[in-house]
C-alpha cells in the first residue's frame, strides 16, 4: 500500500465521498473548501485550537489500561482512549470547536447543527455559548423523547432546540432540516456538522478536527509499551471518533484496524443501523457512500438502540477504507451492545455511552480467549449518563423510583 | 426533434409536479388535467425519501407517493403514457442523482429518450456531470442547470457553456415553496445570465400565484416561471379531497396561463 493520502482535491476517497448537493449549495460548499485550507496553514488558529483543547475540553485524554476487562477477556491487553472524560463527556466537543473557530474567521453570526444521541448538539450548543453564537439545532423528535437529558443541557446552554417530524424522526431527518436551513440562509450562517459524512470538505474536515485522538494515543502508547498497537477498535455510526482514532495510524500497516456498527436487531433484519454489513453505495446527504436503501435508492429508516448510531449512512472514508480492506468492519446487535454496557461498568467503574458499548461488545466477542499478548487501544467516545433512561428500559430497571 | 429547442420566445409557462401523488391513479387524471391546458413545460417530479433541495410541500408529496410503494419504473411508464398527448409540451424530469443511478444511467437514459426533452437532476453539481451530460446529449436530453444568486458570474459562465433547454433561476436563496420574492434582485441576476446565455430563463421556487407570475413578467426580463409547491399545496388545503383539487387545479392553472 502506498503513503495513505485521502481525499483528493475534489473530496474523493477513492470513488467515495464528493459533492452531491444542488446549486444553491454549491458556491457555499466551495467557499468553506477555501476557508478550510486557508485556516489550516494559519498558525494562530491552529495555536487558538490547541489552548482551547487544552484548558477548555481538558484535552489530553487520557489513555487508561483496563486491567479488569482485560483479564476477564482473557485476551489481548486493553486500553481505553478516554475521550468520554472531554469537556462534555464526549468527542463531539473536538470537531466543534476546530469548526467554529472556521466560522468566526469566515465572519458567521448564526450557527446550526443536526444531532442524534444529542452529544454533538450539546457540543454545537456548548461552543456557541463560549463564543457567544445564536445556536439552533435540528433534533428529530423520536430523539428528543429517548435522549431527554441532553435536550435540557442544549436548553441550559442557550441553544434553540428545532424538532423535526418528518421520516423516520431521527438523525437523517434531522440532517435534511439542518442543509434545508443553511440553504436558505446562506449568507450568515455556519452549519457545523457533526460527524465524516455529507459533502465535502466535511469528512475531511471532521476527520482532521478529531484526529486528535489517534495523534495522542500513538504517542502515548508509544510511551506506555514502546510500541505501536495491535488492534484498533472504534464503534462507527457516521464515523467521526473512529476516523479521529485511525486516521493517524492508517499508514501503520501492522496495525490492525477494527470498526463496529450497530446491527440493532440484527444486520440481516430490517431493523439494523449497519450500513456497510447490510448497505449498498449510494448518496445520501450530499456524499457517495455506504448506504441502506432499496432497489430503487428510497434511503432506507436505520434502527439503533443507540441514538448516536441510528444512521443509514456512513461516512466515505469508511467506505474506501472497507473496500480497500485497510479496515474491518463488524455489526453489534442492541442486546450485544446492552450486556457489554453493564459489563464495562461493573468490571472497569466507567459507564460507557451506547454507542462505544456497540465496540466494547465486539471486543469481548471476538477477543475471549484470543490473541494474548497484544496490545489493543478502543476508542471510549462517550459517556453512558445521557443513555442512563434508555438502558434502564432495555434491561427492565424502573428508574424512577 | 427536441420540444424544448421551440419554446416561445416569452411568458413561458412551466408547472411541477410529482409523479404518483397523492396515489398513482389520481396522479394520471392530475397530469390529464396539467396536460390538457397545453403548457409550455410539465415538469415530472421523481419522488425520493430524502428530497433535501426541497420543501416541505414537496417532501410531503414525496412521501405520499411512496407510501404506496411506487417505483421508479412505475413513474417512468406514467410519463411514457402521458407523452402520447404531450403535442409540443416539453416534458422534463426533475429528479435526484440516487434515484438515476440505483436505475442504472445507461437504462434510464435509454427508458426516457424520444419521450422526456429535458432532465434536472437536483443533486448532481457541475463538477460532476460531464459523463451522464454526455450521454444525455447523444440521446437529445436536454440537462437543464440550476442557477442559484449564490452562484457568481464567473461560475454561471463555467456551467452554463454548451447548455440547452432552459436556465431554471432559483428566485430566492431559498427552498421550493419558501421565502418572499425579490423582483430587483431576481431581474439583475437574470439580466446577467442573459448576458451569457441565449437560452431562456425560467424563475422558479417560490411564485404562487397570477399575481406573482405578472410581476415577474413585469419587473423583470425573466422569460418566464416554473410554480410547484402551489400547485400540490392546494390538495392540502383542500383536505386531500380529489375530485375538489381537480377543480381548483383547474381554476388555478387558467389563471397563471397569461
Amino acid at each position: 500500500m502506498k503513503t495513505y493520502k485521502q481525499p483528493n482535491t475534489v473530496g474523493r476517497f477513492g470513488e467515495f465521498g464528493g459533492m452531491y448537493v444542488s446549486e444553491t449549495l454549491m458556491p457555499l460548499l466551495l467557499n468553506l473548501d477555501k476557508s478550510y485550507k486557508k485556516i489550516q496553514k494559519d498558525k494562530k488558529f491552529k495555536k487558538e485550537l490547541n489552548d482551547l483543547f487544552k484548558n477548555y475540553v481538558g484535552r489530553p485524554s487520557s489513555l487508561h489500561y483496563a486491567k479488569n476487562l482485560s483479564k476477564y477477556i482473557n485476551g489481548p491487553k486493553v486500553y481505553f482512549k478516554r475521550d468520554e472524560l472531554n469537556h462534555t463527556g464526549a468527542h463531539k466537543i473536538n470537531n466543534c470547536l476546530g469548526q467554529i473557530l472556521l466560522a468566526k474567521k469566515m465572519g458567521k453570526t448564526r450557527i446550526i447543527a443536526e444531532t442524534g444521541a444529542g452529544q454533538h448538539g450539546v457540543a454545537t450548543a456548548t461552543v456557541c455559548a463560549l463564543f457567544g453564537l445564536p445556536c439552533y439545532i435540528y433534533m428529530g423528535s423520536k430523539d428528543i423523547e429517548r435522549q431527554k437529558p441532553n435536550v435540557f443541557r442544549m436548553k441550559l446552554l442557550g441553544a434553540t432546540i428545532i424538532p423535526v417530524e418528518s421520516g423516520s424522526k431521527s438523525l437523517k431527518d434531522a440532517m435534511n432540516e439542518a442543509l434545508r436551513d443553511w440553504i436558505k440562509n446562506v449568507r450568515d450562517t455556519f452549519y457545523i456538522i457533526g460527524s465524516t459524512a455529507g459533502p465535502h470538505p466535511y469528512p475531511k474536515m471532521v476527520r482532521d478536527f478529531q484526529s486528535v485522538i489517534g495523534k495522542e494515543a500513538r504517542e502515548q502508547i508509544l510511551k506506555v509499551e514502546k510500541k505501536l498497537p495491535d488492534y484498533l477498535i472504534a464503534c462507527v455510526g457516521g464515523g467521526s471518533n473512529a476516523m479521529g482514532l485511525f486516521y493517524p495510524f492508517l499508514n501503520d500497516k501492522k496495525v490492525k484496524i477494527i470498526g463496529v456498527e450497530a446491527a440493532g436487531r440484527g444486520a440481516k433484519t430490517e431493523e439494523t443501523a449497519a450500513t456497510m454489513t447490510s448497505g449498498t453505495p449510494g448518496i445520501l446527504h450530499g456524499s457517495y457512500s455506504y448506504v441502506l436503501q432499496d432497489n430503487d435508492g428510497q434511503i432506507k429508516e436505520a434502527h439503533s438502540i443507540s441514538a448516536g448510531l441510528d444512521y443509514p449512512g456512513v461516512g466515505p472514508e469508511h467506505s474506501h477504507l472497507k473496500d480497500i480492506k485497510r479496515v474491518k468492519y463488524f455489526g453489534v446487535t442492541d442486546k450485544e451492545a446492552l450486556e457489554a454496557f453493564q459489563t464495562c461498568s461493573k468490571l472497569e467503574g466507567i459507564i460507557p455511552a451506547l454507542e462505544p458499548s456497540h465496540a466494547l461488545a465486539y471486543l469481548i466477542k471476538a477477543f475471549k480467549n484470543k490473541h494474548k499478548n497484544k496490545v489493543l487501544i478502543l476508542n471510549m467516545c462517550g459517556r453512558g449518563d445521557k443513555d442512563l433512561f434508555t438502558a434502564a428500559k432495555a434491561i427492565g430497571f424502573d428508574a424512577d423510583e | 426533434m427536441n420540444n424544448l429547442d421551440t419554446l416561445p420566445k416569452k411568458k413561458i409557462l412551466s408547472l411541477f409536479m410529482t409523479c404518483g401523488f397523492p396515489t398513482l391513479s389520481q396522479s394520471k387524471k392530475i397530469f390529464n388535467e396539467m396536460l390538457s391546458h397545453q403548457p409550455d413545460v410539465i415538469e415530472f417530479g421523481l419522488p425520493f425519501s430524502d428530497p433535501m433541495a426541497d420543501g416541505p410541500i414537496i417532501q410531503e408529496a414525496n412521501k405520499l407517493a411512496l407510501s404506496s410503494n411506487l417505483s421508479t419504473q412505475q413513474s417512468l411508464n406514467l410519463i411514457k403514457e402521458l407523452s402520447k398527448f404531450k403535442n409540443n409540451t416539453s416534458f422534463v424530469i426533475m429528479c435526484y442523482l440516487n434515484t438515476v443511478r440505483k436505475f442504472g444511467v445507461d437504462k434510464f437514459i435509454k427508458s426516457i429518450k424520444n419521450i422526456v426533452d429535458g432532465i434536472i437532476i437536483v443533486d448532481l453539481p457541475f463538477e460532476e456531470e460531464s459523463e451522464i451530460k454526455k450521454s444525455l446529449s447523444k440521446n437529445n436530453i436536454h440537462l437543464i442547470k440550476l442557477i442559484s444568486p449564490m452562484t457568481d458570474k464567473k461560475r454561471a459562465h463555467k456551467l452554463l457553456k454548451g447548455s440547452k433547454g432552459f436556465i431554471y433561476y432559483i428566485s430566492a436563496t431559498g427552498i421550493t415553496g419558501s421565502n418572499k420574492l425579490d423582483y430587483k434582485e431576481i431581474n439583475k441576476n437574470v439580466k446577467s445570465l442573459k448576458k451569457v446565455s441565449k437560452i431562456p430563463v425560467l424563475v422558479g421556487f417560490g411564485i404562487k400565484s397570477k399575481k406573482d407570475v405578472l410581476e415577474i413578467s413585469k419587473k423583470t426580463s425573466a422569460d418566464g416561471v416554473i410554480i410547484g409547491s402551489a400547485l400540490i399545496q392546494k390538495y392540502f388545503d383542500l383536505k386531500m379531497d380529489i375530485s375538489k383539487y381537480l377543480i381548483a387545479l383547474r381554476k388555478f392553472i387558467k389563471e397563471v396561463k397569461v
